[in-house]
């Protein structure tokens, strides 16, 4: 996973490229670096391979790396693959959008009105501090088994990260930038707009990245406490039918949406936080 | 003309920062406030400026009672305090929000070609130096052409070159369009080379000390006699002043005021 990250770092840094150019062994070096991370996983693998191909194990319970492949393409050819994802995906969705809202009003409102912080800020912590999972059997009662119950346990979720992450963004806005804007006579309006939206946005999106983080987990404790379709529908048929390749065939599949969706916040906010004054490295 | 009249300014936590103070500043007149830290020079730009109104007495511009930031006064800050997500030009056109986009860009230009920097217009604030950032800051609080430009310490965060560099550059560019300068310093070299009018203050609470006038033509030569002679006056009466009242300075009117911004 982390080898998507450190490509794109090293492509969009042309003077890393430049100076690489200049030492051919360093360069050799710099591509290097990253590989290394897959020496383990690679040699693991290749390991069991040779061990389950020579017959000193069957492989049944842990299949090696070409049975999961099979698996995996088998699953893809058929479309199960797709359908499954496409369902765990919509859910997640609807789960995130929810809870992002629900956290972005809230948030924000707490951290602009102390009075509001007070009243409601102490009930979310409290909430915050309850395992989330814990609400499933009340709200299978309160909504079903189906979609409802899913998408509310995943937005409950995203919610906490959210809504810390924003509210905390806004307390800790920079005063003294905050005063500029006062000097400027910005109405309370274009002081959000100008002040507050840019300063708070860095903090503003790792929290929807560590919110859709739990987004993922949530969706799979919600398929595997019952559904008949998603990614975790096929985790739990694997487990009763003796696949575990297929298990980890989903596995791998959730990886790899989980990822692939942390990159698009990733890639949707990177034109807004051009000005950051980060360290790049490898 | 700006006027202070017995502007006092008691914080909610029962300190007396400013006393009373009363002052009459021409239009382009330039006045240094100076004096130990703790005698209010802060508090009393701040109070001029409209960021903590005074808790007695008024500020008066123009016959009109100043209580919150105006658009005829500027202010420029001991940080340059730049928006780190504008690009230079941006941050200096901030003030100029509601003007039409062409003259927006006619005058930040300007601007930023008269402060020197016209190569940084559309580099990030990050990538300035310490005197770049400043300049402009400057630049950002001169585009909106302020009557009267309130400078906190603007240069005492900088080193020794700079600072005399941008001393210059401030009397340079308030040259153009003469507004009233008040800066507050610690800095008795900056003072003199800056001011018509050194304002020693002195502390518990905060008020004016002493009125020196400096009468030395400009530019000024920081180490010519005459130069030195208005020096010597002003250290003596910065002595006398703090020899008064011994006490320790304290910081809290700072925190204080920091605690009064937020919302």
């Amino acid at each position: 996973m982390s080898l998507v990250a450190m490509t794109i770092a090293a492509e969009r840094n042309p003077a890393e490229a430049a100076a690489t150019e200049r030492a051919p062994s360093r360069r050799w070096a710099r591509l290097m670096r990253p590989a290394m991370g897959l020496v383990v996983p690679v040699v693991l693998g290749a390991a069991w391979e040779y061990i389950v191909h020579i017959g000193w194990a069957t492989g049944r319970l842990a299949p090696p790396p070409s049975v999961i492949f099979q698996t995996f393409v088998e699953l893809a050819k058929s479309g199960e693959l797709q359908r499954h994802t496409l369902v765990t995906l919509g859910r997640v969705g609807a789960g995130f959008g929810i809870g992002v809202a629900a956290a972005t009003v809230i948030g924000a409102i707490a951290g602009y009105s102390a009075t509001v912080r007070r009243l409601i800020d102490p009930s979310i912590q409290a909430l915050r501090a309850i395992p989330s999972i814990a609400w499933v059997p009340l709200f299978i009662l309160w909504l079903g088994i189906f979609e409802a119950s899913k998408v509310t346990l995943i937005a409950v979720g995203v919610f906490f990260p959210v809504y810390l992450g924003l509210m905390g963004a806004i307390l800790s806005v920079d005063r003294k930038l905050v005063e500029v804007g006062r000097a400027f006579r910005l109405t309370d309006f274009a002081m959000v707009r100008r002040i507050l939206l840019p300063a708070v946005l860095p903090a503003y999106v790792i929290s929807l990245r560590s919110g859709l983080g739990l987004g993922w987990m949530f969706v799979v404790a919600a398929e595997l406490m019952g559904a008949s379709e998603g990614l975790g529908y096929l985790l739990i048929d694997g487990q009763q039918l003796g696949k575990p390749a297929e298990i980890v065939a989903a596995i791998v599949a959730f990886a790899i949406v989980g990822k692939a969706t942390d990159w698009l916040i990733v890639l949707a906010a990177a034109p807004f936080l051009r000005w950051e004054d980060v360290v790049r490295q490898d | 003309m700006l006027s202070l009249e017995r502007v006092g300014k008691t914080y909610p936590n029962g300190v007396h920062a400013l006393g009373g103070v009363t002052l009459e500043v021409e239009l382009g007149e330039i006045v240094a406030v100076i004096g130990g830290s703790g005698c209010g020079k802060s508090t009393l730009l701040r109070a001029i400026g409209g960021l903590d109104p005074p808790s007695e007495g008024a500020v008066v511009l123009d016959g009109e009672r100043i209580a919150v930031p105006h658009e005829k006064i500027g202010i420029i800050f001991q940080e340059p305090r730049l928006l780190p997500w504008l690009k230079v030009a941006d941050n200096v056109g901030f003030g100029l929000g509601d003007r039409p986009k062409a003259e927006r860009a006619t005058r930040v230009a300007a601007a930023l070609k008269r402060v020197g920097l016209s190569d940084k217009a559309a580099v990030w604030p990050r990538e300035l130096s310490g005197g770049q950032a400043q300049r402009v800051a400057i630049a950002r609080a001169l585009v909106p052409r302020p009557e009267v430009l309130l400078l906190d310490e603007p240069f005492s965060a900088l080193d020794a070159f700079t600072r005399t560099d941008l001393q210059d550059h401030l009397l340079d560019l308030w040259a153009d369009a003469k507004p009233t300068l008040i800066v507050v310093t610690h800095d008795v070299d900056e003072a003199i080379v800056l001011a018509d009018r050194v304002m020693v203050m002195c502390p518990r609470p905060g008020r004016i000390f002493d009125d020196i006038d400096v009468d030395l033509p400009r530019p000024r030569d920081r180490q010519s006699a005459a130069f030195d002679f208005v020096k010597r006056r002003v250290l003596a009466a910065l002595d006398r002043s703090l020899n008064r009242t011994a006490a320790a300075a304290d910081a809290e009117p700072k925190a204080a005021a920091g605690a009064a911004m937020w919302w």
